[in-house]
This record gives C-alpha cells, structure tokens and sequence, in this order.
C-alpha cells in the first residue's frame, strides 16, 4: 500500500514538474513585433516578412507588418515612432536613412523596446544588431559566378546606380575578388543605371556599341537587370553578351528562365526577417546577453539560375512569378 | 449700364460671404467635434493613444505639413494656387545642408537656403501676378524646377550634417512648454496668419482679391502685388518647413517633401478654403491637417494595413466636399 502510495507521488511530482517548466521558446501572443519599412508596397519587404512570420509563428507570438509607402523620411519616421508609442514587444525596422533614424531608435531602446535594423541599417543608432546581406560578400559571390560561366576569362562590364551606398560596396566586392582570384577576367567599362530602366537600357546599349568585346555584364541591382537585359536585347547580343542580375523583380525571373539572364543574386529576404524576428524574441525574453547577440547578422546570398530558381523563390515565399505568395 | 451691374454683384458677393462666414464657422466647428469624437474613440479602443509618445509623433509629423497649409491657404484665397511649395521645400534644405557641409556657419546657412527659396516665392508672383499667367502650370513647372535642383545638388544622394550647434538642432528636433518646438512655431504661425487673416489689411486684401479680382482692381487695390505677397508667404512657410525638417533629422534629402502640396491642399480645402477664392481660414486647414494625419495615426494605432491610409484620405476629402455640395443645394 505505501509503496504504491510513494510511486503515484512520485509521478505526480514529475507531471507536475514538466507541466510546470515552460518552454522559454514559447512566447504569448499578446506579445507583438513589428516590421516598419519604406516603399511598404514593394514585393521584397513582403519576402522579408514572411521569414518574420515564420519565425513568429514558430514562436507562437504575433508579427504585424507596417510601414510607409514612399521614400518620405517624414513618413517612415512617424509610423515607427508612432508604433514604438505601443510598447512593442520589438521592432524591425529597415532605416529610409541611417541618420535620421538614430534619434527613433535610440528613444525606443531607451524606452526599454527591443530594436534590430534589416537590409539598410542606422550603423550610428542604439540598434541591438543589422540583419543583411553583406554587400561586399554577395560582390564576391558574384564574382566566382561570374568566372565559372566565363571559364575563368573574358572581359566584363558593370550596370548599376553610381554612387549608391550598397550597390558600391558590392562592387568592391566584386572588383576585389576578381583581381585576387581571376586575373583573366577584366572590367572593361562601368555604367550608371541612373535609378530608372530607361536609363539603365540606354547607357548600356550605348556601351555595348563602343564595347562589342564584352561577355558579360553583372548588374548590381534591381533595375540594372532589367536594363541591361533590354539593352542586350536591343542590340541583338542575346547568346554573346550573358548576364548576370539582382533582385527577383518579375522581370528579371522571366528573363531567367527564358536563359537571357544567367543567374541573378537572390538576397536572403525571408532570413532577413526570421533571424530579425529570432533576435528580437531573444531580447525580449533576456535569454541571451546583450554582449552576444551578433551586431550584424549576413542573411547570405544564393545565386539563382534557370534550374533552382522556382525552388529559391519558394523559399523566400514568393510565387514563381516573383509575387508575394498569398496565405 | 455695366457699374450698376457689378455694383448688384459685388452686394450679392457679400450676402454670399455672409453665407460663406456662417457656413465656415460651422465647418470649423464640424472638424473640431470630429476630431473630439475620433481622440475618444481611439483612447477607448486602445490604451496607447493618449501617450506622451504618440502624441509627440503625431503633433511633430504633422508640423511640416502644417507650416505648407498656411501658406497654401493664403495663396487659394487669393484665387490662385502653389503646387511649388514641395521643391521649394527640398530646395532650401539641401541649399542650406550644402552651404553647411562647405563650412559655413549654421545660421548663415539655413537663413541663406530660406532666403533662396523664398526668391522662388518672388518669380512664382511675378509670373502670375504681373504676367499674369495660370498658376496651376506656372507652379507645376517651379516644382519641377526646384526639386530638379535639389537632385542636382545632391547628385540623388541624402546630405548628412554633422556637428551642428544644439540651437539649430532644438528647432525641429527639441521641446518647448511640453511639445515639440517644431509643433509650437507652426501653432504661433497659423495664430498669427488667422489674426492677420481678420485683422491685418495687408492679408484681408487677399479675400476681396480672391473673391473677385475685377472689383478689387476696381477699387483700386494693386491686384498684382497683393497676388505677390501670397506667394512669396507661401513659398517663405515651405523654405521655413523645409530649414525645420533640416534640423530634425540633420539630413537634407532631394526627395523632402515629396507630395506635400497635394495633402496640404486637402488639408486646406478640408478645413472650408474654397478652390475658386474668395474664402479660407487658417484654423480650418490646420483642424485638416490635424484630422488627417489623425486618422493615420488610427490606422497604426488599430494594425489597420496602412494600403489604406490613401482611401482614408481621399475619403474624407470627398466627404467634406460632398457635404458642401450637398448643404449649398439646399440654400440654393
């Protein structure tokens, strides 16, 4: 009778127990984090968000995705205040510019809310950690895939917008890795994309004209793949001139799979907002301290090509298309 | 023959205008009970309205717009209209964030950039004042213009500036009395054009000016001139706006104030200043101001899709306009 009495004690002890030890990855969801961007309308925040969902659903908190829909500092700036006045459980934000946001981030840090930046960091505010592509790495990726479809030799050009913080960088990126690695490969001209796709087709098919010796061209971001795709188009050097493109504007996949474009540089959208969502719940729960939480994080870079495309896409939750996947 | 005609007009304009005051004073009174109804609203659907915090955003979000809406006011009363006002902005801010990177003193600077865009004011009445050209095409080209500049000067790319003095950076960035300094000057601003507005000749003449041109050149105003002042004011409010925005972010960017004449013309036209002249009120088109970005600030608060703050908008514009529409049917 009493050892009978001492097992059932003993096993309600350790239900007990494991019921009452929680799970400290299991949050509530009256917990929420945001995600405030600009341009709230392009379909790249939407990739980022859904990695932030991800996360959180696998948190069991709630994510909201807010913004504002032009490049307006005004506009962006008030939208994360405004969201900060919430007392949020942590905000991902990516900075429309990096100094007119330390004075938000640094308020809201103050205020005890947990802040990471995304994609386009505020280096100089009080943010725990950037969650982005390293831009100088994705240059270097480039650069290899750029060598293995020249077999090692040829001479390239460079389509992008002159000047821009990112893009520049990975063009050193880029540059650096060619010259240390691939010394038969030489940059033959740089063109500006001037922002727009007119622009970009323009000046490259100008280029092309005074250049016909180059094989290939990289463009450095979105709108240079389209650009430099048209431009190739028009200038009848489909087959001889190849590219290679970046982003997954709709565009630029479908010249993808019909082979005018090579690859393009897929950034790691969807990890952008998983590993913000994964860093903010850490902060927030004190489960790792502050001094180790990585103050920037490379969501990486994959390059795409005809063959995985479809499959990269999926995973950033966009369709085959490139559009949001709907839920 | 055709005196005693105008003479009948300019009697049927001022019973008119008697109408317009009534009507006006309701629609002040119409947006302020809005207002009152949506703060209650909200701070019962959600604790985080009444903060100090949203509170703050709100008011110094809506500062810039609102120092516009002054100006704009002026210049619709008169009849006209500044589409201007957004490049002149961009343009007097990357004006004064340059000057300020080259070295120059702060002050010189900013007063420089304010200065320049406020000249913008002076050719926008010399054209349509004096030569008398449609306003709507001469200020959609100096918008172009301005904002070109901008882009020139800054080649696309924002300017940050650096080490400026803590005066400069507690215009649009500090607190007086408990609010934002940026939201106590557009406060002093829109109470001293709404007094100049009833009281002051110089800005009265914009009404009779606005109201029919005819009989102000008739009695001897200087129609052109008065014009003028109108848009040298509005252009001088969006210079001022534009030195603010300056000092509360400390970056000068090409695309500040990127739409602004369009949401401070709603914002106007919301708050009872009628698009033909004649009639206007500076406390209206601040309520406007005030009620829009109100809403907005709903939209957040609620985890509304902010896709919907341009419908929102849009909305109330037309409601407002509906409603008048609707009530001069019925006095017709």
């Amino acid at each position: 009778m009493v050892k009978k009495f001492l097992f059932f004690l003993i096993v309600l002890l350790l239900v007990v127990n494991v019921l009452g030890t929680q799970n400290p990855f299991q949050g509530t969801k009256d917990e929420t984090y945001y995600m405030v961007t600009f341009l709230s309308g392009i379909s790249f925040w939407k990739a980022c968000f859904s990695g932030f969902e991800a996360a959180a659903d696998m948190l069991g908190v709630t994510a909201v995705y807010t913004g504002h829909p032009t490049f307006d500092i005004n506009g962006e700036v008030t939208v994360f205040n405004q969201v900060a006045a919430k007392n949020p459980a942590g905000i991902a934000v990516t900075a429309v510019n990096p100094d007119a946001f330390v004075k938000p981030i640094n308020e809201a840090v103050n205020n005890g809310i947990p802040v990471v930046t995304f994609d386009s960091d505020s280096p100089s505010s009080k943010r725990y950690s950037f969650i982005g592509v390293g831009n100088k790495n994705a240059g270097a990726a480039a650069a290899h895939f750029v060598a293995e479809v020249l077999n090692g030799k040829g001479e390239v050009a460079l389509l992008y917008s002159i000047g821009q913080g990112n893009v520049e960088q990975r063009v050193q990126g880029f540059l650096e890795t060619i010259e240390s690695s691939y010394p038969d490969i030489k940059v033959v001209a740089k063109v500006n994309d001037g922002g727009d796709q007119l622009t970009a087709t323009k000046n490259m098919s100008a280029t092309l004209q005074a250049h016909p010796e180059i094989d290939m061209i990289f463009c450095v971001d979105g709108v240079a793949g389209v650009g430099g795709a048209q431009a190739v188009k028009e200038t009848n050097n489909v087959g001889k001139v190849k590219i290679l493109a970046f982003d997954v504007d709709p565009a630029v996949i479908s010249y993808v799979k019909s082979g005018i474009i090579e690859g393009t540089v897929v950034q790691g959208m969807s990890a952008m907002g998983f590993w913000s969502m994964m860093t903010l719940y850490l902060l927030h729960h004190n489960l790792v301290p502050e001094a180790y939480i990585p103050s920037f994080i490379d969501s990486g870079v994959i390059i795409a090509t005809k063959e995985n495309i479809d499959e990269i896409l999926d995973s950033q939750g966009l369709t085959p298309m490139g559009l949001p996947k709907k839920k | 023959m055709q005196k005693i005609a105008e003479k009948k007009q300019n009697v049927e304009k001022t019973v008119d205008n008697r109408k317009i005051k009534l009507s006006k004073f309701k629609r002040e009174f119409f947006l302020v009970l809005t207002i009152i109804i949506v703060g209650v609203i909200l701070s019962l659907l959600t604790p985080y309205f009444l903060t100090k915090g949203n509170l703050s955003a709100l008011l110094i979000g809506l500062s810039a717009e609102g120092f516009v809406a002054i100006g704009i006011v002026m210049v619709m009363i008169t009849g006209e209209i500044d589409l201007s006002v957004g490049g002149i902005m961009a343009l007097s801010s990357v004006v004064a964030g340059s000057l300020i990177l080259s070295g120059k003193n702060v002050w010189v600077s900013v007063l420089l950039g304010f200065i320049l865009g406020s000249i913008m004011g002076v050719i926008n009445g010399w054209l349509i004042g004096y030569r008398k050209i449609n306003s709507f095409i001469i200020t959609l080209a100096m918008m172009g213009m301005t904002r070109g500049v901008a882009y020139i000067l800054t080649q696309g790319s924002p300017l940050a500036i650096g080490g400026v003095p803590q005066s400069f950076e507690s215009l649009g960035g500090g607190n007086l009395f408990g609010l934002p300094t940026f939201t106590v000057v557009f406060i002093l601003l829109a109470s001293i054009s709404g007094f100049g507005l009833k009281k002051i000749k110089a800005f009265r003449e914009f009404y009779f000016v606005g109201s029919s041109e005819n009989s102000a050149k008739l009695t001897g105003l200087d129609v052109p001139k008065i014009k003028m002042r109108a848009f040298v004011l509005s252009a001088s409010l969006a210079s001022l706006a534009g030195i603010f925005t300056l000092s509360r972010f400390l970056v000068a960017t090409p695309n500040t104030g990127n739409g602004i004449e369009l949401r401070a013309i709603a914002a106007a036209v919301i708050g009872g200043t009628s698009f033909t002249g004649g009639e206007g009120s500076i406390l209206g088109a601040a309520l406007g101001v005030l009620i829009v970005n109100l809403l907005n600030n709903a939209l957040i608060l609620l985890n509304i899709s902010v896709y919907w703050q341009n419908f929102v908008n849009g909305l109330l514009l037309l409601s407002v306009v509906l409603i008048d529409n609707l009530t001069q049917k019925k006095s017709d």
